[in-house]
């Protein structure tokens, strides 16, 4: 099978929504020698934007979405441990989480998914995740970005004290901060110091392309 | 008018003295009642859960009342685990669905007990002490929504595409439990019963997908019917960004559809949209204040906020040919949080009066 073929699969796979084949497609490519940046660039990745445009236009929905996620996460365990070290250096780093008091998080797992595709490196903390996690992971990992969402009233003023406690540390001068939700406004996101309140996934890739470009 | 004038003329397309007005006000209620009850206090007590809504009617002069609780009540009864904060909204946090066996094994729970009995019996007696003054509405979430909060919404997306029979043996599941909770709301006197479909939303479902999980004669057509048939008024609460209009208010034909707006959303319907492609012709539309402003607006910007949106309100029903049906609300609950201001709420409830007069 040609290189093209190879990462077609892979694209298709993820298309379809087949982790199965996107595991036996990532084992394929690195059997035949193809660079496993170029399967997730150009396999993976390709199949997950061809998703997002067909989910933005309302062509398919949230299972498939999820779906093509899982299958796309199936491929990248396979090739993201064969990725020589200098090759991902200069990738940028999201620490992404929903904020402590809110387990709402296929929001946040959709953003998490587009990032990726989008060519970000990302460390996903999870659900109810503690002030202080976001604030100490940020600088231990030295991340570019810390993306924070919640769905819940109560749980907006723990973005706040996050962009609080990063000015404390003095990290916050070294990342862009960006949080999402349905509660969430561009108004609250001034308020409290945020970079950018993010629309949707399209719109929080997008965004963070035009800051790093 | 009176409240029950005003509304049944708002119901019915006649003309009103002015809008009907009803943030959706539910939990928040709890702090007009004496002893600083907690929402958890609030949630689990049908005394004091019916006592908030008679003293919210009292305080802020709404023109209906629907017992709104949250969206944990049928999952915390069916087993799932509840995080429960003394002041914030109950929500779940560890779900009962594991594998794809589990959804067969879902049992209809004993709905006199758990917190399913606290809302029957708490909506039995704002009914009756609310009787004659305001419509009353008792809310129970669809079996779509009761599934996603049991098992997890991504789960339960993810195995529609993968597993779609054990997803619909888990709705059956859970339409057999609203089933029997809309017999019982049959008998709580309410009015009406006010259903939460919120997956039927174009962000996350299409047409197909929504009628195959939710909107068929299995599941939410079934209950839409026996809702009528257990003498109340069928009402529908979605709060998406882009819902299911066609569905949900042509076929389904509630009497009253609450609905949310979210402007920086493309394709999300004002009122003044819903209003002009004509969902309000045959429905009480209710909407679309954002639930924030409760919270984090002054007086004077909510009341900003209310006045434009009974003008594009006023405007859209007189280039429709309508007198009313439309009830100036919150898109969504008003935060139970204890941040959220009075003032707010009864300034939404004033400045309707003031400026919600129609005439064309």
């Amino acid at each position: 099978m040609t290189k093209d073929a190879l990462l077609a699969r892979l694209a298709d796979a993820v298309i379809s929504g087949k982790p199965d084949l996107a595991k036996e497609g990532a084992h394929e490519v690195l059997k035949n020698g193809v660079s496993p940046m170029a399967a997730i660039n150009e396999g993976l990745v390709k199949g997950m934007s061809v998703v997002g445009d067909r989910y933005a236009a309302h062509e398919v929905y949230l299972p498939q979405v999820l779906m093509s996620a899982h299958t796309m996460y199936a491929g990248l365990d396979i090739l993201l441990p064969a990725i020589p070290k200098e090759e991902v250096a200069d990738k940028k780093k999201v620490i992404i989480g929903v904020v402590e008091g809110d387990v709402h998080d296929i929001g946040k797992n959709i953003v998490k998914t587009m990032m990726t595709a989008g060519g970000f490196e990302v460390l996903d903390m999870g659900r109810d995740v503690p002030i202080s996690t976001f604030i100490e992971s940020s600088e231990k990992e030295k991340v570019d970005v810390v993306a924070m969402s919640t769905l819940m009233t109560p749980t907006m003023d723990g973005m706040k004290e996050v962009i609080d406690g990063l000015k404390e540390s003095g990290y916050r001068s070294k990342v862009q901060v960006i949080i999402g939700g349905p509660p969430t406004s561009p108004t609250f996101a001034k308020e409290i110091g945020a970079d950018h309140r993010d629309a949707n996934a399209q719109d929080s890739v997008a965004n963070l392309k035009g800051v790093f470009k | 008018m009176n409240h029950m004038e005003r509304a049944m003329a708002a119901l019915t397309n006649e003309p009103v003295d002015h809008l009907p007005a009803y943030p959706i006000a539910c939990g928040v209620n709890r702090n007009l009642l004496p002893g600083n009850v907690t929402y958890h206090e609030w949630c689990t007590n049908p005394k004091l859960f019916a006592d908030a809504f008679v003293a919210g009617h009292k305080y802020y002069d709404f023109d209906f009342a629907i017992g709104l609780m949250d969206l944990s009540v049928m999952a915390g009864d069916l087993g799932a685990h509840v995080r429960m904060d003394e002041e914030n909204t109950p929500f779940v946090d560890k779900h009962i669905i594991h594998s794809v066996e589990d959804y067969e094994k879902l049992e209809v729970p004993d709905i006199k007990k758990g917190r399913s009995g606290v809302i029957l019996e708490g909506t039995k007696i704002f009914a009756e002490k609310l009787k004659g003054e305001v419509i009353t509405a008792g809310f129970l979430e669809g079996p779509l929504l009761a599934l996603t909060q049991t098992a997890g919404a991504e789960r339960v997306f993810m195995d529609m595409f993968t597993n779609p029979s054990a997803v619909h043996a888990g709705l059956k599941t859970m339409t057999d439990y609203d089933a029997q909770m809309v017999e019982a709301f049959g008998k709580t006197g309410a009015n009406g019963l006010c259903w939460d479909y919120l997956w039927a939303n174009y962000s996350c479902l299409g047409d197909k997908e929504y009628h195959e999980f939710e909107g068929s004669d299995k599941y939410a057509a079934k209950l839409n019917r026996m809702t009528v048939e257990n003498g109340m008024a069928l009402c529908i609460h979605n709060c998406a960004d882009m819902p299911h209009l066609d569905t949900q208010v042509k076929e389904f034909k509630p009497v009253i559809y609450s609905m949310a707006y979210y402007p920086l959303i493309p394709g999300s319907p004002s009122a003044s949209e819903v209003i002009e492609k004509g969902y309000a012709d045959n429905c009480l539309i209710g909407g679309n204040i954002d639930p924030q402003f409760f919270i984090r607006a002054t007086p004077e910007k909510i009341s900003k906020v209310t006045q434009d949106l009974c003008q594009e309100v006023k405007t859209a029903l007189c280039k429709r040919g309508l007198n009313s049906r439309y009830c100036v609300a919150s898109g969504c609950e008003v935060p139970p949080d204890i941040g959220t201001k009075k003032e707010n709420i009864k300034a939404v409830v004033d400045t309707t009066k003031k400026y919600g007069v129609v005439k064309c």
